[in-house]
């Protein structure tokens, strides 16, 4: 699988010279299967960009599995083409919810006044589904989803293709409900990123701006990096940059991650827009 | 499929359990003792670390729960089993034998914990011992 990143920014698009390395724009993974499958994770305003380039093509079918529906991870539907246009079939995985379906939480950020638009008027055929608690098959690859521990439901995702796993935990706080040193089975979202070979975690804190920030729904790097220690994670995908973390701040971060991780891991890497990153065999059509 | 963890539902009411300073007691789904916090280890009489989980046959020959007039009571009986069962709040009062060798009487609330509509995840049981009749 090929795994794109459109956006990596977390909680506020934050564009300009100080984060144009990294880039501004919030949540949104694609990922390409072997098959040419396309699975778009999160729907921050990466996915703008994202939707431009797969208009291109002819119309087909799109998984778009969001992790929830905090602004920061639907505000770019708006202007996701695929949307907008004819032919397309979307498929919207989300988390569930007891009282309300999908759709209609979806449509409470699309629809006046929030947005001009309403989801109703979208030409694309779209189907929304509450994630199956049951791991499932999307082309190659089989996904699980798994709640975690964050503001409001939340999901992380895990995609497995051909023995590779790339986890997706973006806004996520583990050591919330759990000690460093606890056993690993009472880390919220443990199982699901077990053995992973890449792990996009949520690491938009600094130690010291977690202390103020406890209970917000994130994590700090030193946290993200012992979760992934934890969860025996390959390799540490730093995601979910604070809003105000400058290129050369990030970088700073980076270097005190890449002195947690431990020598059977690979070194950490910064998500950035327009990385992509190939596990296991690519696409083969 | 078989969890490879506790669901999260699970997990935050074992946080939130570390943190209370009234006794609380978690059972699983099929009625296992999971975790009970440091308040209520006073009236057990051991720490949960010392114990670890337990199956529901097992802390029920650990603890002799029984009702208030002497009967015994199975696991599914007491408030946190009929809690499960039953998939609804229960308020109780039972006895049972401590890990220190002392008797004692507490009043519970139990209240069944669902990660979906429909699905029971577990129960958690918070008590206070009853004062001794004067």
């Amino acid at each position: 699988m090929i795994i794109r990143v459109w956006g990596a920014r977390g909680s506020l698009s934050a564009p300009g010279p100080e984060t144009v390395g990294y880039g501004g724009n919030t949540s949104c993974v694609e990922v390409e299967l072997a098959d040419g499958t396309t699975i778009i994770l999160d729907a921050g305003t990466g996915i703008r960009e994202l939707g431009q380039r797969l208009v291109e093509r002819d119309p087909d079918v799109l998984h778009v599995c969001l992790t929830h529906l905090h602004l920061d991870h639907v505000e770019g539907l708006g202007f996701f083409a695929p949307l907008w246009t004819p032919g397309w079939k979307l498929r919207f995985w989300g988390p569930p919810s007891a009282t309300t379906a999908l759709r209609d939480r979806v449509a409470r950020y699309l629809s006046p006044p929030l947005f001009p638009m309403g989801l109703a008027e979208a030409p694309a055929e779209s189907v929304f589904e509450d994630v199956p608690r049951e791991p499932w098959r999307v082309g190659p690859a089989i996904i699980e989803a798994e709640t975690v521990e964050h503001r409001g439901p939340t999901v992380g995702f895990r995609i497995e293709e051909e023995g590779r796993v790339f986890v997706y935990l973006p806004d996520h706080e583990p050591y919330l409900t759990a000690a460093l040193d606890d056993e690993p089975e009472w880390i919220s979202g443990w199982a699901l990123a077990e053995g992973a070979d890449l792990l996009l975690h949520d690491s938009q804190y600094t130690e010291e701006e977690y202390a103020q920030r406890i209970g917000w729904g994130h994590s700090s790097v030193d946290q993200a990096a012992a979760f992934a220690r934890a969860a025996g994670v390959r390799q540490l995908g730093m995601f979910h940059h604070d809003p105000m973390r400058s290129d050369r701040e990030l970088e700073e971060l980076y270097d005190r991650v890449a002195e947690i991780v431990q020598e059977d891991q690979e070194p950490p890497i910064i998500a950035r827009e327009g990385m992509e990153i190939m596990l296991g065999a690519g696409p083969r059509h | 499929m078989e969890r490879k963890q506790p669901d999260l539902v699970l997990i935050v009411a074992r946080s939130f359990a570390t943190k209370l300073a009234t006794p609380a007691i978690i059972i699983d789904a099929r009625g296992d003792l999971i975790y009970f916090n440091d308040a209520a280890a006073e009236l057990l009489g051991r720490p949960y670390l010392d114990i670890g989980e337990l199956p529901a046959s097992r802390w029920q020959e650990l603890f002799q729960p029984r009702t208030l007039d002497e009967e015994p009571l199975l696991p599914e009986q007491t408030p946190g089993g009929v809690a499960l069962r039953e998939r609804r709040p229960v308020h109780d009062s039972f006895a049972f034998l401590g890990l220190d060798g002392l008797e004692r009487e507490i009043t519970v609330t139990a209240f069944p914990l669902f990660s979906h509509p429909d699905e029971i995840v577990g129960v958690m049981s918070i008590f206070w011992e009853l004062p001794a009749p004067s």
